[in-house]
């Protein structure tokens, strides 16, 4: 649309455009466009700057003190990082983040690729999709809660096992099997999620395609491989995206499995969202604004990091067709 | 982008709105004078309105604008409050009166320095009684409190009290047969145990999710062999660990875990699936504080008579303490002051057991007869925090997770105390 006027030497001699416009290679269209640009972009640059730019601002330089919100600020310099990177208990908040994001990654997205496999080829596939797509609808403390009378030692899962013939089941609620859950429900709920979403790109790849690569022999497999995958690449790659900035905010998930009246999760299960909310609202104590903010820039570096790192290496030359 | 920064952003969000509030109100702030006021204040509570706490208070509210004059307005928080008084102080927006647990007022505003010393309370008349209020709160719950950064311990006035205790069904003959009078030593509540054991019924329920119920256990033990918790969680060499008696302690709680004397499933279940199994007969104990008793008025069966015990060797039963605070930048603190004083009249202060089925600090209020042999167990001369006031995020940074390994079976005694002292050491060493 917008290359017969972005691209002017073509069109110039025919519309016998003036020399100083030729010069300068701008349209009065684009002229108007540029004149707009500021007045359009401002008001959400702001909305920008003071929700989101300020806050960081604020919190990066909170994270350079101590404080406990109400009284004097002390000057801390980096010390609460370096104190951030000596506490094995953020060390491990990290590590549980990251494990998240790459295992659970990993998981939900060989399941949609399979799904999508599935999907494409089944009847009633906008109703198959839409019972995948129902349970990231559901609030994720409803599955917190109903975790504890489902997979209750006499709940109906190890009910419903003891008639494929399992008698011991695992201890499902057990605090060793309390990241397994959280990962359970968040594959279970994010598959049904970004499944919708590449179908949506798949849908979009011509038949032919499939058509010609199925007269040539090819596989279901070889399809997926040869065809949907690069015809999708581009919504793949910003669903690995969204995925790489989701699973840093799980949070509810967590407090809710792991968390019990009177106390946090086991602290070997705390990602960098618990660990900067423990900080920010300890249990009978000050807060220590200070460590909380520092937690927090941390992990935002790190989801920075590897957002860009992914999408250099998600980046390819885009499939026509 | 991502939750952490979110919840970032909320800290770093309400630190602006405080920052800014701070610097309009600097401006404008100097304290209010009552004169001007009439003896009107600001009440933010605890209790969400329809709680039956909160019924009480808001009779003895109504009661004291109809005697004085003085407007009180109220703001019923529910227990968000604890997170929202630090901002509103560093906001100058905070009420003239608030209330909450004990260690909640100590940590967020009273080791700050951020609340007022009560202690001219403590002389007020108790309207109709002619007594000062130091007559009818015991000293005692004031003894145990630590104390702020100016060395006073009387930042709250209590108007319910709380303790934990191991409790039980009186009548229910299983117990009755193997628990003829209450155990005096460990060895024997353990032979209380294995008698129900023989019986069919598990001793201890316990909802094996939950480290400070379960802990209390240890803290019980500790405090019967004169360890205080307190000073074994600030010792920053963790040598407080090396302490025979610790592991002594640790290794009677192993005793509980090793002789199958808690319920089957223990460590699979979430709250609250054992107390329901409680209530339902399947075990004798269970640990909790004393509102336990009206969490469960609706599910115990008919002829249900609740008992507690503490675990033998004791030597001081556990109180909380739930009451007023006042912060100390508030404006109109004296008309808050006074209707503390007007609260702990009898005639309202009674609300608290027969509307809120909970206890009082005064001796002549009888509590709820379900929680009569606490209250009994309450008038023991000393009484002490819970984990002797250690707190804050050595709980679950040092002991909660390390507890839960071993309550679980998953560690020994002496395993427990190595892990505890290791995360101690490097606890302390980042705290900064």
């Amino acid at each position: 649309m917008a290359t017969t006027i972005d691209n002017p030497p073509r069109t110039d001699a025919v519309r016998g455009r003036s020399e100083r416009t030729a010069r300068t290679g701008v349209g009065p269209l684009e002229r108007q466009r540029r004149r707009m640009f500021w007045p359009f972009t401002a008001p959400a640059l702001i909305v920008y700057a003071v929700l989101f730019i300020a806050p960081v601002g604020y919190a990066l330089w909170t994270s350079l003190y101590k404080w406990d919100g109400m009284g004097a600020m002390d000057w801390r310099g980096l010390q609460n990082y370096t104190l951030l990177f000596r506490d094995p208990r953020f060390r491990t908040s990290l590590f549980n983040t990251l494990e998240l994001m790459v295992i659970g990654g990993t998981i939900t997205f060989v399941l949609s690729f399979a799904l999508t496999l599935v999907l494409r080829e089944m009847r009633a596939k906008l109703f198959a999709r839409s019972v995948l797509f129902f349970p990231s609808l559901v609030n994720g403390m409803v599955f917190g809660i109903a975790a504890g009378f489902l997979f209750s030692p006499t709940g109906p899962v190890n009910q419903a096992l003891k008639l494929f013939g399992v008698t011991t089941p695992p201890k499902w609620l057990s605090t060793d099997n309390l990241l397994p859950m959280v990962l359970g429900t968040l594959v279970w709920t994010a598959t049904g999620y970004y499944t919708p979403i590449i179908m949506a790109a798949v849908d979009q790849i011509p038949d032919y395609l499939y058509e010609a690569a199925e007269l040539d022999g090819a596989g279901p497999f070889q399809r997926f491989r040869h065809i949907t995958l690069p015809c999708a690449w581009d919504v793949i790659a910003v669903c690995a995206v969204l995925w790489t900035v989701s699973s840093v905010k799980i949070f509810e998930l967590i407090l809710l499995y792991g968390g019990s009246t009177d106390a946090y999760p086991p602290v070997s299960s705390w990602n960098t969202a618990v660990y900067v909310y423990t900080e920010a609202f300890p249990q009978g104590t000050v807060p220590r604004l200070g460590t909380a903010t520092a937690a927090a820039i941390v992990s935002l570096a790190m989801v920075t990091l590897i957002t860009v790192v992914l999408r250099r290496l998600l980046r390819r030359d885009p499939v026509e067709y | 982008m991502g939750r952490t920064t979110v919840s970032a952003s909320r800290v770093v969000g309400a630190a602006t709105a405080v920052a800014l509030a701070l610097a309009v109100s600097a401006c404008s702030s100097g304290a209010g004078d009552d004169a001007k006021s009439g003896g009107s204040f600001t009440y933010w509570s605890m209790w969400r309105s329809d709680e039956p706490q909160a019924k009480a208070l808001k009779a003895a509210i109504d009661d004291f604008t109809a005697a004085t004059g003085a407007k009180v307005t109220i703001t019923w928080a529910g227990r968000d409050i604890a997170k929202k008084i630090g901002p509103a102080i560093a906001a100058n927006q905070a009420p003239d009166l608030w209330d909450e647990s004990d260690d909640k007022v100590y940590g967020t505003t009273a080791s700050a320095g951020q609340a007022l010393d009560l202690s001219p309370v403590l002389q007020l008349q108790v309207p109709e009684e002619n007594v000062p209020v130091s007559q009818v709160i015991p000293a005692k719950y004031f003894d145990m409190l630590p104390k702020d950064p100016s060395g006073s311990n009387h930042y709250v006035i209590p108007y319910e009290v709380v303790t934990n205790a191991m409790f039980y069904h009186a009548a229910d003959p299983a117990v009755a047969s193997a628990m003829p009078s209450p155990p005096t030593d460990w060895a024997g509540l353990l032979k209380v145990c294995d008698a129900l054991k023989a019986a069919g019924k598990a001793c201890i329920a316990s909802e094996g999710e939950d480290p400070w119920t379960n802990a209390l256990y240890f803290d019980y033990l500790l405090n019967g062999a004169g360890v205080n918790v307190a000073q074994l969680s600030a010792d920053k060499s963790g040598a407080a660990w090396d302490n025979p008696a610790v592991l002594t302690a640790a290794q009677q709680v192993e005793q509980l875990v090793k002789g199958g004397h808690l319920i089957p499933g223990y460590d699979a279940t979430k709250f609250p699936a054992q107390e329901t199994n409680w209530t339902a007969g399947k075990a004798a104990f269970y640990m909790d504080g004393n509102y336990v008793t009206a969490e469960v008025a609706k599910q115990v069966p008919a002829g249900w008579k609740t008992a507690s015990i503490l675990p033998p060797t004791a030597k001081a039963p556990d109180a909380g303490l739930i009451g007023f605070a006042i912060p100390k930048r508030a404006k109109n603190a004296a008309a808050a002051q006074k209707f503390i004083a007007f609260f702990l009249q009898k005639k309202h202060l009674s609300g608290i057991s027969t509307t809120a089925l909970n206890i009082t600090p005064r001796t002549d209020i009888p509590a709820p007869a379900e929680l009569a042999d606490v209250q009994k167990t309450l008038e023991a001369p000393t009484v002490r925090l819970s984990f002797d006031g250690a707190g804050g995020s050595w709980l679950p940074k040092v002991l909660n997770e390390n507890y839960l390994d071993f309550w679980h079976g998953k560690t020994t005694a002496a395993q427990f105390v190595a892990k505890c002292k290791a995360d101690q050491v490097t606890y302390w060493q980042t705290q900064g």
